[in-house]
């Protein structure tokens, strides 16, 4: 059993289109907004297999690099989008 | 890549896989936090079995941090507008990004390269992030920066709540 890049990248597919599914189908908007991290752990996971299985000369690991700021960008859009849809008055 | 990581990969993308799929169909703050953080998890197992372990732990600590901030019980319950009919059209773009996606990755052709770096990579992944990528991940600093203090701001106002019960 061995992993290539092409099942990398079928697993970042995957988790892209997930994301964008979730994104789109669901209809209360914090909801929504989960699907981005999602769509980004698809984005850092193509970056980070390129970085192992493709990178031929230069930085090496700038994939791995972009999979850890890809990381980071998707926690501040939920803080952004969670404290955009406000806090609820208690009853 | 020997057995035991390839098992440790797919084992970990079907947990992350798992986790979007909870995310999408599970109701409650709580639950999709979970969901959130599962696939946190399993996208760490991922990095960690392409021997990025530094993005790892990175990922674990973010999505963890989102998971928790996504489980808050007192956040607003905003609904789109969006009709029944575009949220169907959508769902049916996702699937045609997966086929597009699909077919790129199977169809392409990729150069084959040796990976000489460790398991964990922490000092080479710094030395790119502080040295050769400073400003990149300056910008990225600024963009958490201003989108906490924005999120923060906009956290303070308290808003009404709206009853929406036996609708989703």
């Amino acid at each position: 059993m061995s992993v290539s890049l092409v099942g990398v990248l079928f697993v970042a597919a995957g988790l892209t289109a997930l994301g964008a599914f979730i994104a789109a189908w669901k209809r209360e908007l914090t909801a929504a907004l989960g699907g981005l991290p999602v769509m980004f752990a698809g984005a850092g996971t193509a970056f980070a297999g390129v970085a192992r299985f493709s990178a031929a000369s230069g930085a090496l690991l700038i994939g791995q690099e972009m999979a850890v700021l890809l990381a980071i960008a998707a926690l501040a859009e939920v803080g952004l989008g969670v404290g955009l849809a406000g806090r609820e008055s208690p009853r | 890549m020997d057995s035991l990581h390839a098992i440790g990969f797919y084992v970990s993308a079907a947990l992350a896989g798992l986790g979007g799929i909870l995310l999408a169909f599970l109701r409650g703050h709580a639950r999709r936090g979970a969901a959130l953080a599962l696939t946190g998890l399993g996208l760490a197992g991922i990095y960690a079995s392409l021997s990025a372990g530094f993005a790892a732990i990175a990922v674990l600590v973010c999505y963890a941090a989102a998971a928790l901030v996504l489980a808050r019980p007192d956040h607003r319950t905003v609904e789109q507008v969006t009709g029944g009919l575009w949220r169907q059209v959508g769902a049916l773009g996702a699937a045609v990004l997966l086929g597009v996606l699909a077919y790129a990755a199977f169809r392409g052709t990729f150069a084959h390269a040796t990976f000489y770096g460790g398991a964990f990579g922490s000092v080479s992944v710094a030395r790119l992030l502080f040295a050769h990528d400073a400003l990149a991940t300056e910008a990225v600093g600024g963009l958490v920066l201003i989108a906490l203090v924005g999120a923060a701001a906009a956290w303070r106002r308290e808003r009404p709540r709206e009853d929406r019960e036996g609708r989703r």
